[in-house]
């Protein structure tokens, strides 16, 4: 995984409720997966840390409550 | 303003009939008024708008609102819709501040600020500010001035701000010290009882205590969920069995309640919905220009009162929004549905946009619509009236969000970009887009006709713009040019812009004619900087920009001082303060400028107290009053006379000031702050520093004479003699005497007597520093000759003690008398070199009035041991005579007794040491 901050990377992000997979333009390209324990992972490809900040601006936007964001390999 | 204010902005919400009466926040915002800020803290749909707008109607004080959104990142429109909330309540409010705003060149956010919040201390009564919606702010210059506005609060003023993020503000210093109310979705939910007076009497459902708590437990008390769920009920058979399905579902409550509300609607109103869902307020015109349908009033009067999530923005409901989160789930439904119309609905309504005069917004859809070229002949039009509105942010910002491509087909597009691109003070871009524009007009002929082979490729939107791009181009070419600093090419280009453009295009002729002259300035040519730039300044008030015409008083008095005309600075600076009181605004931006330059004359004049008037004038009007280079030319200013008074270390404190304050605004650097710092160090015998300045400079006294470095190379023999006078090398006398007769020959020729004045002093310093007096006679009266008529005190008085000895002496000789006396008049006695009996005075340095040439006599006999008898047989004269005369030297030099007399003497020059 590359370290640098500056560097295209995949965030995960978990909110509590299924949210439906129509939100998935809305965000701008994240791949939105319910979970059995009720709750949503938006796994979203990001360039870098200001496209993070302008999804979780979008997640408050919706009133979701935002349980963790995560930086994963990309696969 | 020229910002056109949207009124929707500023409405204050109603209360709606049969609202939830909450009796609980409502108290706690009274209480809340106790403390500078209440914070309404909630993610959306939490009730924070409607819950204010039911506080504010009964509050009691007169409330300002203004909701945020996405445009007000630009700081100059946030603070014109600051401005116009607040003249909501006070209608005189921000008066000057509007004047500031519209000016060409608006002052720094912090100014406008300061001004306002001194123009909001005079409204008499307790009022509240409401900021709604604050956590659209994006842009650190509108945090920084929320910030400030908090630092400085008025009394009188409630601030209160509702947003989904918390403000960057010191919330929890705040907290502490018990200035801040808070209002957090904990306490915004809704509780039990407060669910079921929402459901029953506001949405007029009949539940049952189960249904009402497995409600309030499924949505957590979040008032947009009951909200949508209400509506989902309302005339629905079986209430219970669907809130059951409700209580045991995963889903996003809003996906689960939508997906169930847009159900039930017919396909009307549900197509409506998702349609308008793109627009950020809603008309009934609008939307049915949007939809292509003609019932949007039938259906935003019917949705308003079926409580559907639509808030009205005004009395006369013309205008209407969607609740935020309501809008961004409809849109998001538009986009899983019907992907390809939104760029269909962006760009009708950007045409509705259009047709009814709303540019910014017939903009804003048409980049949303990707439609760029729609956007860009949008902008091209929009650009003049943007500019004037000084929304450079927002210019910029549509510049950019086109494709660069673009460009290259529209010259007049391009040429704006440079405009804003340089009022950004970048350079980047520049060179770019000035070829783009170029290109097009190298192609045609010098009447700016169109040939028929190229009208096919090129677009050109404002046609008048585009018969006044060759005069642009070339005006930009010598802005940009000046910035580069290279000179010939910015008289080029500013005299191919004064050919080009047409006579009654006074701005552009103005413009380059200012440019113009700057080049002159800088390259030394004093009179025909003087005169393009005078020029420039007239058409520029021909053209209606007075306060342009106003600071640029300075640059041409600082031309005429360099000339040693210090009195027709003088007139000018007059000139432009009886220009803005012509224009019923004597503090119009400028006339802060105007006083600092008075001050400085009267400095040089050596009426300190009148110095120091015209800078604390200056200070009182604020900094919004001047332009950009204010700040630091006061600094400057203060610094001199904090020096002259014997501050030497206050006045180095206030030149590092000025020197991190320092802005050119495309004026030549003549007098380089770090110089001005080299010669106090050297007037307090730090010369070790003043030596290291010299060479950081890289200055020698071999240097080619340039008159941009004419300060530098004045300061650098000023740094020469005073090593000399400590080490004594026969070499460096005869460097610096060298160095100063070049300097006074090229002062000379290019007529800048104010140079050639100090210039001399200096020879005669450095012929004194040598022990020959004689010799510095010369120099001496020659400077003494030019300065007279135009009142120059202080280049004679800061030089000290050597300079009163050498006036003395030159008294002595009848060189100018009268002259001369008041010169010495003006030295102060400098308590260093006072003897023990006369320190016994204090450290208030008195002045000294000179001795006449005949006092001088009797107290040259004095100090030699002479009896008043004595003397008075030397001089031809009667005892009696010498008596008086011993008399009067007692009084002008402030003594009792010969001794002291003799010691004061010494100390001022008069008598040699011996």
């Amino acid at each position: 995984m590359p370290n640098r901050l500056d560097q295209p990377m995949v965030y995960q992000i978990r909110v509590k409720g299924h949210l439906n997979r129509r939100w998935t333009e809305w965000f701008g390209d994240v791949t939105i997966t319910p979970e059995d324990n009720g709750e949503t992972l938006l796994t979203c490809p990001l360039v870098d840390q200001a496209a993070l900040h302008g999804l979780l601006r979008k997640v408050r936007d919706l009133g979701l409550p935002l349980i963790s964001a995560i930086r994963v390999n990309p696969p | 303003m020229y910002t056109p204010i949207l009124a929707t902005k500023l409405y204050v919400p109603r209360p709606r009939p049969g609202v939830v009466l909450r009796p609980r926040l409502i108290e706690r915002l009274d209480e809340g008024l106790n403390r500078r800020l209440t914070l309404v803290s909630a993610p959306a749909g939490f009730g924070k708008t409607t819950l204010l707008g039911e506080w504010v109607a009964g509050c009691g004080r007169p409330a300002a609102w203004l909701s945020l959104d996405s445009g007000d990142n630009d700081p100059a429109r946030f603070l014109a819709y600051l401005v116009a909330a607040l003249q909501t309540i006070a209608p005189n409010i921000g008066e000057g501040v509007s004047g500031m705003l519209q000016s060409p060149r608006p002052p720094p956010t912090e100014s406008v600020l300061t001004a306002l919040l001194n123009e909001i201390d005079t409204v008499p009564d307790d009022f509240v500010l409401v900021l709604d919606d604050y956590h659209v702010v994006d842009a650190r210059e509108v945090d920084d001035a929320l910030a400030f506005l908090m630092e400085h609060l008025p009394p009188r003023m409630h601030l209160i701000i509702a947003t989904r993020e918390d403000p960057p503000l010191p919330l929890a210093r705040l907290r502490v010290r018990g200035q801040l109310a808070e209002l957090r979705a904990a306490d915004l939910r809704f509780t039990p009882s407060e669910a079921a007076e929402f459901l029953e009497g506001v949405m007029g459902l009949s539940l049952s205590e189960e249904d009402i708590a497995a409600l309030e437990t499924r949505t957590e008390g979040w008032i947009a969920g009951l909200q949508l769920a209400a509506l989902s009920m309302r005339g629905r058979e079986d209430v219970a069995g669907f809130i059951r399905a409700f209580a045991g579902d995963n889903r996003y409550v809003v996906d689960y309640l939508v997906e169930e509300v847009l159900q039930k609607q017919p396909e009307r109103i549900r197509s409506f919905l998702l349609q308008t869902s793109i627009l950020d307020r809603l008309s009934g015109p609008l939307c049915d220009a949007v939809t292509d349908q003609e019932e949007g009033n039938v259906l935003l009067g019917a949705l308003e009162r079926g409580n559907f999530f639509v808030v009205p923005l005004d009395d006369k409901r013309h205008w209407y929004r969607y609740h935020h989160l309501f809008a961004d789930v409809l849109f998001a439904h538009l986009m899983a549905e019907q992907p390809d119309q939104a760029p269909t609905l962006h760009r009708r309504a950007s045409e509705w946009y259009e047709q009814n005069g709303l540019r910014a917004d017939a903009i804003r859809h048409a980049l949303a619509a990707e439609d760029f070229e729609r956007a860009a002949d949008l902008v091209e039009l929009a650009v003049p009236s943007t500019r004037r509105s000084r929304q450079e942010a927002t210019l910029l910002g549509w510049l950019k969000a086109l494709p660069e491509e673009l460009f290259r087909f529209r010259p007049v597009l391009s040429l704006h970009y440079v405009g804003a691109l340089l009022s950004n003070g970048k350079l980047e871009g520049v060179e770019d887009h000035l070829r783009d524009a170029e290109r097009w007009l190298d192609a045609t002929s010098d009447t700016g006709e169109r040939p028929e082979a190229l009208s096919a490729e090129m677009v050109v939107v404002d046609e008048e713009e585009f018969r006044r791009l060759p005069g642009s181009i070339a005006m930009y070419r010598a802005g940009q040019s000046l910035v580069l600093g290279n000179v010939p090419d910015t008289v080029k280009y500013a005299r191919r812009a004064l050919d080009l453009v047409p006579e009654d295009d006074h701005f552009l002729r103005g413009a380059a004619a200012a440019i113009l002259g700057l080049a002159s300035w800088a390259s030394g040519d004093l009179e025909a900087a003087h005169r393009s730039y005078a020029a420039g300044m007239a058409s520029l008030q021909k053209a209606g920009n007075i306060s342009d015409a106003v600071g640029g008083a300075i640059a041409l008095a600082d031309i005429r001082i360099a000339q040693g005309r210090l009195r027709e600075a003088m007139r000018t600076y007059e000139h432009a303060l009886r220009l803005a009181a012509e224009q019923g605004d004597p503090v119009l931006r400028g006339t802060a400028d105007m006083h600092v330059g008075m001050g400085e004359l009267h400095r040089e004049r050596d009426d300190l107290e009148a110095a120091t008037r015209h800078l604390l004038r200056s200070k009182e009007q604020g900094e919004h009053t001047g332009f950009p280079q204010n700040p630091y030319r006061w600094r400057v200013a203060m610094a001199r006379i904090l020096e002259a008074r014997g501050d030497p270390d206050g006045a180095l404190d206030l030149l590092d000031e000025a020197e991190r304050l320092y802005v050119s605004d495309f004026y030549p650097n003549v007098r380089p702050v770090a110089a001005l710092k080299a010669r106090m160090r050297v007037a307090q015998g730090r010369l070790g520093e003043a030596l290291g300045w010299a060479r950081e400079r890289g200055l020698s006294a071999r240097d080619d004479l340039r008159y941009l470095r004419e300060f530098e190379h004045i300061t650098l023999a000023r740094v020469l003699l005073a090593r000399y006078k400590s080490d004594r090398e026969e070499r460096s006398i005869h460097e610096v005497m060298g160095f100063l007769e070049r300097l006074l020959q090229a002062a000379e020729a290019g007529g800048r007597m104010g140079s050639v004045i100090e210039i001399l002093v200096l020879q005669a310093l450095a012929h004194q520093a040598q022990g020959d007096n004689p010799s510095a006679l010369v120099p001496l009266e020659r400077a003494l000759t030019l300065a007279e008529p135009e009142g120059y005190v202080r280049v004679f008085v800061d030089e000290g003690t050597p300079m009163a000895r050498l006036l003395y002496e030159a008294l002595s000789h009848g060189v100018e008398p009268e002259h001369t006396r008041r010169l010495l008049a003006a030295f102060p006695v400098a308590e260093s070199e006072q003897t023990a009996s006369s320190r016994s005075r204090g450290p208030e340095s008195e002045l000294v009035e000179p001795l006449s040439a005949r006092e001088l006599e009797v107290l040259q006999l004095i100090a030699e041991g002479l009896t008043n008898r004595d003397a008075a047989t030397r001089l031809y004269l009667s005892p009696h005579t010498v008596k008086v005369h011993t008399r009067n030297i007692f009084t002008k030099l402030a003594v009792k007794n010969r001794t002291q007399a003799v010691a004061r003497g010494k100390a001022f020059g008069i008598l040699s040491q011996t």
